[in-house]
């Protein structure tokens, strides 16, 4: 469960992206920085260094996102970065799109794939899923290429995992 | 003991016998044969009036001083010495039974006791010893006892120790064996899972590599395809 502070933070950047008129642009574009946050240590290591002056964070943000995000977003990353959160930064959005999509009664479902989907497979995938669960979900998908082969998704608490990795970690299994 | 008394009755007598055989001629030796003619010859001066002419030349007097040549009597001493020597010998002896035998009774009683105690004290002084000598012969006795006792003792405790000693290297031996074989078979055990983890290791890193080779793009489309079929076929 998101803390106060990641939920607080999540809620604000919804308001500010709602108020700006561009909340599906921002969810992406915060949703590929928090996911790139994720895979780089040095860049995580380095936002969240309270030891780092915070101008110095702030303008790693803006050569960062400059040209490639919109201005919202570079504002909402720099609010949570300059506020000295960057290390939760993960957490706050990924607490925000799923108040962005519960917003629309939908719920996340987080999918890593070692290839990106087609939008048709995303439709697909998305109707699956209500089949299978009965929710409304939006796709959001993270291209892993631990996961080798096919797609492992995450609703919540529930994990979907059909990857080769999976399948490759139960045959080591059954060599024990 | 009892004829003491008599024995000392009869030395005093036969002093005074040997007193009256002796007595005689010491007397006799006693008046010389000048004593008695220088006597006899004053007393014939005498009766001449100090004529010693007169004297000298009368024949009575001439055999009386010829009698002076005789000796006296061997044996026999003159009778008042008899009478002294005998009264004096009489007053000694009485005194000598009075007083002399009395102290020398009582001296010979004394040593006699003092022996008497000497050899009661060495009777004993012997008896002590030989108590003394029992007893010290019981404690060697009763110390060869200990002393053999001790060495049993010790023998039976040095045995008992060699045993101790044998059962526990041998409970050593059997423990080692034991360790050394639990340790050979979990040895042998850990060699065996390590190995089936290292070909198991090679060949997951093999099938990996394979198909890593084999997801193409066409592969990956249809492993996707595949986990959304997978996904809507499996409602609820």
């Amino acid at each position: 469960m998101a803390d106060a502070a990641v939920t607080g933070y999540a809620e604000a950047l919804f308001a500010v992206a709602s108020a700006e008129g561009d909340l599906s642009a921002v969810e992406d574009e915060l949703f590929s920085f928090a996911q790139a946050l994720r895979s780089n240590d040095e860049l995580r290591s380095t936002l969240a260094d309270s030891n780092v002056p915070a101008a110095r964070r702030l303008q790693v943000v803006d050569d960062l996102l400059d040209g490639r995000a919109s201005a919202t977003t570079s504002v909402l990353v720099a609010m949570v970065v300059g506020a000295g959160r960057a290390s939760e930064l993960p957490a706050i959005v990924d607490a925000f799109i799923e108040h962005s999509a519960a917003s629309r009664n939908k719920a996340v479902a987080t999918v890593r794939a070692a290839v990106a989907l087609t939008a048709d497979q995303r439709d697909r995938l998305a109707a699956a899923i209500k089949t299978a669960t009965g929710k409304e979900v939006e796709i959001r998908v993270v291209e892993d290429p631990s996961v080798l082969g096919g797609v492992v998704t995450e609703i919540g608490d529930d994990i979907i995992d059909g990857s080769v990795r999976r399948r490759l970690n139960q045959l080591r299994e059954s060599f024990r | 003991m009892r004829n003491r008394p008599i024995r000392l009755l009869a030395a005093p007598l036969l002093a005074l016998v040997i007193l009256v055989a002796v007595a005689g001629p010491a007397s006799a030796s006693a008046e010389t044969v000048g004593g008695c003619m220088a006597e006899r010859f004053a007393e014939a001066v005498e009766t001449y009036h100090g004529d010693v002419e007169e004297a000298a030349h009368d024949e009575a007097v001439q055999d009386q001083l010829e009698k002076c040549f005789e000796a006296p009597s061997p044996i026999l001493p003159e009778l008042n010495e008899i009478i002294w020597g005998g009264g004096a010998f009489l007053i000694l002896f009485v005194l000598m039974v009075k007083k002399g035998f009395p102290a020398v009774q009582g001296a010979m009683d004394a040593r006699a006791d003092r022996i008497r105690a000497d050899l009661d004290e060495a009777d004993q002084a012997k008896l002590d010893a030989q108590s003394v000598k029992v007893i010290y012969e019981a404690r060697l006795a009763d110390a060869k006892s200990e002393a053999s006792r001790l060495i049993d003792e010790a023998r039976g405790d040095a045995e008992r120790v060699r045993a101790d000693l044998v059962a526990r290297a041998e409970a050593d031996a059997a423990g080692i064996r034991e360790r050394a074989a639990a340790e050979s078979d979990a040895a042998k055990a850990q060699a065996i899972a390590d190995l089936r983890a290292e070909v198991a290791a090679i060949a997951l890193g093999a099938a990996e590599r394979v198909v890593q080779s084999s997801l193409d793009a066409e592969v990956q489309a249809h492993l996707i395809d595949a986990y959304i079929d997978e996904v809507a076929g499996a409602d609820g």
